[in-house]
């Protein structure tokens, strides 16, 4: 399986790999795999956006390299750095004669003492990789301009080395949690696509895919509760991701049926915030009340 | 067709190019484009690139293909409707709408060849008249804002440091045949903090409204990392609009898209529309919080206290700027909304004419 056929086919291929794709992102991702384009994803905390890049990655058996961004990241962290304690060896071994040679610099700066960092390591596997940016809103803007060019040419300038450049591009993810604006250049070069909080019935089936053992009926009472959840305002409302959690740490403990006692022992799995399980902890009845 | 269906969405306000049209053409060739869903997610995939505007995208995309006139969309309730039961008219002690009495402004004159700029200073910014207040803005200009720094995991070159540069060592030894020259260093930088200016722009503020929207604009052009919001009933970020070369240009922008201006005050609902909306996904994280406001709040106190103690868990510092504390050091709160928030607050200053604004500035930076 090299790109997919058609959306349906893509559809189908992440569904396999337990990732339920709507409509929406199905297309995206279609779009992003046929033009060669990466694709921004944003969307509330825990909707499966990091989920997607390694689903597709596993459905078209591509390398997955990711890149986690932090504030602070640069080029030497993302693209690529050299091998400084093996170009210090390789000096103390060189003779005085040898190292006269302007040969030697050129060696020195070479392939050889060249560490892949995740962008480099994407660039050169091609579309033979997914190379996922994840939480690219973390890092600071200063590295989204070095990212522009590997986005858009998907081609990496080294100095001493040369061009790299890809000839058949891999697949870029981008995910942002948008805790900044990115800026406009690197949104120009992609595709995007907003993820939102699925209906009940998708959630069910998407946990359902994830957690294959649950009881159908103990699913739907917890996607019922999350999305009574997410009605309230909380401080961190629940994400997808902690709807599977929570059936996950209910079967765990064997508990067969969402009601307020299970609920109050399991409540951590879906908040997080002293003040949400505060204001929830009085309504459990209420939340876990069912369909 | 498709470049026409561009154009519409650029009339809209969607930052659609050229390149856009050819790309969006493009997938649809790979798609089907007779088929609506397709002709659909192909354009909001490619055409859009912020989820403000989707709605957008959703209502011209239904005018253009479909022939509808403009087609709300239940997906996303308005902001904040007014909520009647919330208002409580009780327990709120107004105070002196005109607090410092015989004020600094004779001190000033006092110096006889004080310049007129002197006098200036110290006028309360309710009584300037149009000429003065021309100068007060040109002066307001000039003052000099610079948020806090902390230090970043980012690092540049430096003398002494924690982090030994092995890049340039290396590049260095080329020289001596391998033998490392001498320990290079690097630190780490130094980053501004975000500053976030929530502006109180509802009635009982009129008289410095305009004053506190031009001392955000004077913010927002001397850091990048600033962020301005205004409320009186409800939120509104303007700091795209404040992003004008020209100050009143930018003034005017900001005051176009602000819908509330001298109405009520609900500071409560505002302040947690600011954290919910904004403040959640990490805009204030780690930043100075300025709110100017007086405190006269008609909305429910428990949601203010709510906010203002998530908003102090979020953010390094909250700075309340009151234009009432005036010029006294013994200032006690006494509406209700400031006496609420004065203990989630660092700092409370005052804002009543410009030197005040000008400290405000100077101690910016010291809060660390």
């Amino acid at each position: 399986m090299d790109a997919p056929e058609s959306v349906g086919h893509l559809t189908t291929a992440l569904r396999a790999r337990g990732y339920l794709a709507d409509r929406g992102l199905a297309t995206a991702l279609f779009v992003a795999m046929s033009l060669h384009r990466p694709i921004l994803l944003e969307g509330e905390v825990g909707v499966g956006k990091t989920e997607v890049a390694k689903a597709i990655a596993a459905a078209y058996e591509r390398t997955l390299i990711r890149l986690q961004c932090y504030e602070g990241i640069d080029p030497h962290q993302a693209i690529y750095e050299w091998d400084y304690a093996r170009q210090m060896l390789h000096i103390r071994a060189l003779s005085e004669h040898q190292l006269a040679d302007s040969g030697a610099v050129d060696q020195l700066f070479g392939p050889a003492f060249l560490i892949e960092r995740p962008l480099l390591a994407a660039v050169r596997a091609g579309d033979a990789a997914v190379l996922l940016i994840d939480e690219i809103d973390r890092a600071d803007d200063e590295f989204e301009a070095f990212l522009l060019e590997v986005l858009s040419d998907f081609q990496i300038s080294i100095p001493e080395v040369g061009t790299i450049r890809a000839e058949r591009p891999p697949l870029v993810v981008l995910t942002s949690n948008r805790t900044r604006e990115l800026h406009d250049a690197l949104k120009r070069r992609c595709l995007y696509h907003w993820i939102g909080y699925p209906t009940a019935e998708r959630e069910a089936e998407i946990v359902l895919a994830r957690e294959p053992g649950a009881a159908i009926e103990l699913t739907r009472k917890v996607v019922a509760a999350v999305h009574r959840l997410r009605e309230l305002d909380l401080a961190k409302p629940p994400g997808v991701a902690e709807t599977i959690d929570w059936v996950q740490t209910l079967r765990f403990l064997g508990a067969t049926d969402l009601n307020p006692a299970s609920a109050r022992d399991t409540l951590g799995a879906v908040l997080k915030e002293r003040d949400d399980l505060e204001l929830v902890s009085g309504s459990l009845a209420d939340i876990t009340s069912g369909a | 067709m498709l470049v026409a269906f561009g154009r519409e969405l650029r009339g809209a306000g969607l930052g659609v190019g050229t390149g856009d049209a050819v790309t969006y053409a493009a997938a649809l060739s790979r798609l089907d484009p007779a088929d609506l869903t397709d002709l659909y997610w192909a354009g909001r995939v490619v055409l859009v690139s912020r989820p403000d505007d989707i709605a957008t995208y959703d209502q011209v995309f239904a005018r253009f293909y479909l022939g509808e006139p403009a087609m709300p969309r239940a997906g996303r309730p308005p902001a904040m409707p007014p909520r009647a039961s919330t208002w409580s008219e009780s327990a709120l002690v107004v105070p002196d709408a005109d607090p410092a009495g015989p004020g600094p402004g004779e001190q000033a004159l006092l110096g006889l060849l004080a310049s007129d700029a002197e006098v200036l200073r110290h006028k309360e910014f309710a009584a300037c008249t149009p000429d003065e207040l021309a100068a007060v803005r040109r002066m307001m200009a000039r003052i000099a804002l610079t948020p806090p720094r902390r230090r970043s995991r980012r690092t540049q070159r430096a003398r002494r440091g924690a982090v030994v540069d092995l890049r340039r060592m290396i590049r260095d030894s080329l020289r001596t045949q391998g033998d490392p020259a001498g320990l290079r260093w690097r630190d780490r930088k130094v980053r501004l903090r975000p500053l976030i200016l929530i502006l109180d722009v509802s009635g009982s503020m009129a008289d410095y409204s305009r004053h506190l929207l031009q001392f955000a604009y004077s913010a927002r052009r001397a850091a990048a990392r600033v962020e301005v919001f205004c409320f009186g009933t409800r939120l509104t970020r303007i700091t795209g609009e404040l992003n004008r070369r020209r100050p009143d240009d930018a003034l005017e922008r900001a005051a176009a898209s602000v819908v509330d201006w001298a109405g009520g005050t609900r500071i409560g609902e505002s302040l947690r529309t600011f954290v919910t909306e904004w403040g959640r996904r990490g805009i204030a994280r780690g930043g100075i919080v300025v709110i100017c406001s007086d405190g006269l709040d008609r909305g429910d106190p428990a949601v203010l206290d709510a906010a203002m103690e998530r908003l102090a868990r979020l953010s390094h510092r909250i700075v309340w700027v009151n234009p009432h504390v005036g010029g006294d050091p013994g200032f006690r709160p006494s509406t209700l909304g400031m006496m609420i928030a004065a203990p989630h607050t660092d700092l409370l200053v005052s804002g009543h004419d410009l030197d005040s604004l000008a400290e405000l500035a100077a101690l910016l930076p010291a809060l660390n």
